[in-house]
């Protein structure tokens, strides 16, 4: 990659205006062995994972992912540095992982993410139609928004090559999810709205008739001092 | 190990004590070892890595191997007189030397070191060291011994002459001692001078005395007390932390009324002639600010990244009530609490809690305008026995939830004291 030589870490400058959008998915995906394992009674294989949510090679821009596992795994801190920015490893239990993207400009700063890991089926996880039901996914949508990006990261952030070659898609189908979303949200807003319209009206004539109520006694009692 | 055992009064070792003979091994012994034991066991009470020190001839050959280097004569050693400078007796010893290394001073004798101790003439002793309590014959008698002992004040007062003076402690063996010397020193016109605290030294050891010669009861009494002051303590810092907290809610809560009571100029209040009720809430600012309410999200249009679902956390200032009743609300709803976080999510997401906060509040001050509502009119009925107020039947409390949904807001914000009863002395 051959970079025109008024970039840089040090040209600083920072492009006003311009929001670049990289949308992400990250979560896990686990599969039960079938037993507990005799060795160490671990249970599941799971990967988890930080992906592209479109086909584009984020190494482009991202310098190194790093997960944080549980205290009890060997070396909990991992560094993936290219794609895929996945660890595989088995256990027994479900914990928190804390995920941290590093970028090739060192002037941005890192975002973090927490995700569950899971390992047995709630509400949030999916099926991946592994021998019955064995396996699951559990993974979430989001976007890193690149508010007004270095030139050296505009730079990078225009210029990424595709993944794969193959269609790219994610067990989850976040589009519909998206347009659900959106509806569900715009629905309860439209009734909350309504409903605020109403107290307002309401509230407007619950102050009227105070100061009409506290007039009647101020009167009833002018009478009084009067007798 | 054996004079370890004899320091501590322990019993000699079962095993017999290790001679010349039993490690290099007489013959006598030796053919013992062979005949009777094939491996020697180790003595009890002997550590491991002294007894792998001992000879065995069950073991390893020793590490030797032939070496090439010639044997050379052994350098002599001789049975030679030598004198101790440090002695004043010449006294003549004998000891063992080489005669190669030539007659040298007998080395240790440079470790016999002796103290000054200064001296006095009797001019001077009338002249400068006269004090009460010491004659100049026990000041000698001080000296002397201190010349003889070194300095060893603890020696020095064991030594004391205590039939011809009285005893003395060391305090004032030193006291006096460092006293003449620091007279004399300065007479002499040196600047350094020792000084010598003996009342602080005295109330040292005393201190240190009392402290050693507590009983265990005593010992039991202070600990316990020192556990009492502890707690106290701990009780103390709480009751400190809770009162601050205390204030900066107060602080916090007359901020907001000062808030308020500034949009709320204009209202001219009405003095209640009702002083037995003085903490009837004047409603009307409260409906004024409450419509402004809802959630402020910080705008982000800061440089740099972030991440789409930051923006959809609601803002620190957002108290735990506000975000429960949030949260009970959207499960009412039956929706996400941290839903798919794209823009346009995002932003209707965001408007929509805020919207739900302005509701919140809203219903909170209708709550509170309904009790206002309520107290007018029994001040009113109290006034004028046989007549009342109505109140319009949209705003009575029983109404409030015919609107096909049910958001129920928490209508707490305001605590009017005292249920709208019968007002005591209306009209006073």
């Amino acid at each position: 990659m051959s970079l025109p030589t008024d970039f840089g870490p040090d040209s600083g400058g920072r492009i006003k205006g311009v929001c670049i959008v990289k949308p992400i998915v990250y979560g896990n995906i686990a599969r039960y062995f079938g037993k507990k394992r005799e060795e160490d009674g671990h249970t599941h294989q799971w990967t988890v994972y930080v992906k592209p949510y479109y086909n584009e090679d984020m190494s482009a821009f991202i310098k190194k992912v790093h997960f944080k596992l549980h205290e009890s795994y060997a070396n909990q801190n991992r560094i993936v540095v290219k794609p895929p920015y996945e660890i595989s490893e088995t256990g027994w239990g479900e914990f928190e992982i804390v995920i941290k993207i590093h970028f090739h400009d060192p002037n941005e700063r890192p975002v973090t993410m927490y995700h569950i890991l899971k390992l047995f089926h709630s509400g949030n996880t999916n099926d991946i139609g592994l021998e019955q039901g064995k396996g699951l996914v559990s993974e979430s949508y989001d976007e890193i928004v690149f508010q007004d990006p270095t030139q050296l990261m505009h730079h990078l952030l225009t210029n990424t090559k595709q993944l794969t070659l193959t269609a790219w898609d994610h067990n989850t189908n976040f589009e519909e999810k998206k347009k659900k979303t959106v509806k569900s949200i715009q629905d309860a807003k439209q009734k909350v709205r309504l409903e605020v319209v109403l107290l307002k009206n309401r509230l407007k004539l619950a102050r009227e008739t105070i100061a009409q109520f506290k007039e009647e006694i101020a009167k009833l009692q002018e009478n009084q001092y009067v007798i | 190990m054996a004079d370890v055992r004899d320091i501590m009064e322990l019993d000699q070792p079962v095993t017999p004590e290790l001679t010349r003979e039993s490690i290099i091994g007489s013959d006598k012994l030796k053919k013992r070892t062979f005949s009777t034991t094939k491996t020697q066991r180790r003595p009890e009470g002997m550590h491991r890595e002294v007894f792998a020190l001992l000879y065995s001839d069950t073991k390893d050959a020793p590490p030797l191997f032939p070496s090439d280097t010639r044997m050379r004569r052994p350098r002599k050693w001789e049975w030679m007189p030598f004198t101790n400078p440090a002695r004043t007796d010449s006294a003549v010893f004998y000891h063992w030397r080489r005669p190669s290394d030539g007659p040298k001073e007998y080395p240790f004798a440079k470790f016999n070191k002796k103290i000054d101790i200064p001296t006095y003439t009797d001019a001077i002793y009338q002249q400068h060291l006269q004090t009460e309590g010491w004659t100049k014959e026990e000041t000698d008698h001080l000296m002397d011994l201190a010349r003889r002992f070194d300095l060893r004040f603890i020696i020095m007062a064991d030594k004391y002459d205590t039939e011809k003076y009285n005893k003395r402690s060391i305090e004032d063996l030193k006291e006096r001692y460092y006293k003449v010397s620091g007279i004399l020193a300065k007479s002499s016109g040196e600047r350094k001078v020792y000084h010598y605290d003996a009342d602080h030294e005295r109330r040292r050891k005393e201190q240190l005395k009392r402290l050693y010669d507590r009983t265990p009861e005593q010992i039991e009494e202070e600990q316990f007390l020192i556990n009492e002051l502890k707690k106290i303590e701990a009780r103390k810092k709480e009751r400190e932390r809770k009162t601050q907290d205390l204030q900066k809610l107060i602080s916090q809560a007359d901020s907001q009324a000062d808030h308020l009571r500034k949009a709320d100029k204009k209202i001219p209040k009405k003095k209640l002639a009702n002083p037995t009720r003085p903490s009837r809430v004047d409603t009307s600012h409260i409906l004024q600010a409450v419509e402004t309410a809802g959630i402020k999200f910080p705008d982000y249009k800061n440089s740099g990244v972030s991440l789409r679902s930051q923006r959809m956390k609601l803002p620190a200032n957002v108290g735990q009530k506000k975000s429960k009743g949030i949260e009970q609300l959207l499960q009412e709803m039956e929706m996400e609490l941290n839903p798919i976080p794209t823009e346009e999510v995002c932003q209707h997401f965001n408007e929509l809690r805020s919207d739900m906060v302005l509701h919140m509040e809203l219903k909170a001050a209708l709550t509170s305008c309904e009790f206002e509502l309520q107290s007018l009119r029994h001040q009113y009925e109290a006034l004028s026995p046989g007549k009342t107020l109505t109140i319009p039947p949209q705003l009575l409390s029983s109404t409030t939830e015919n609107d096909g949904m049910k958001l129920s807001g928490n209508p707490e914000i305001i605590d009017v004291v005292g249920s709208p009863g019968t007002p005591s002395g209306a009209g006073t």
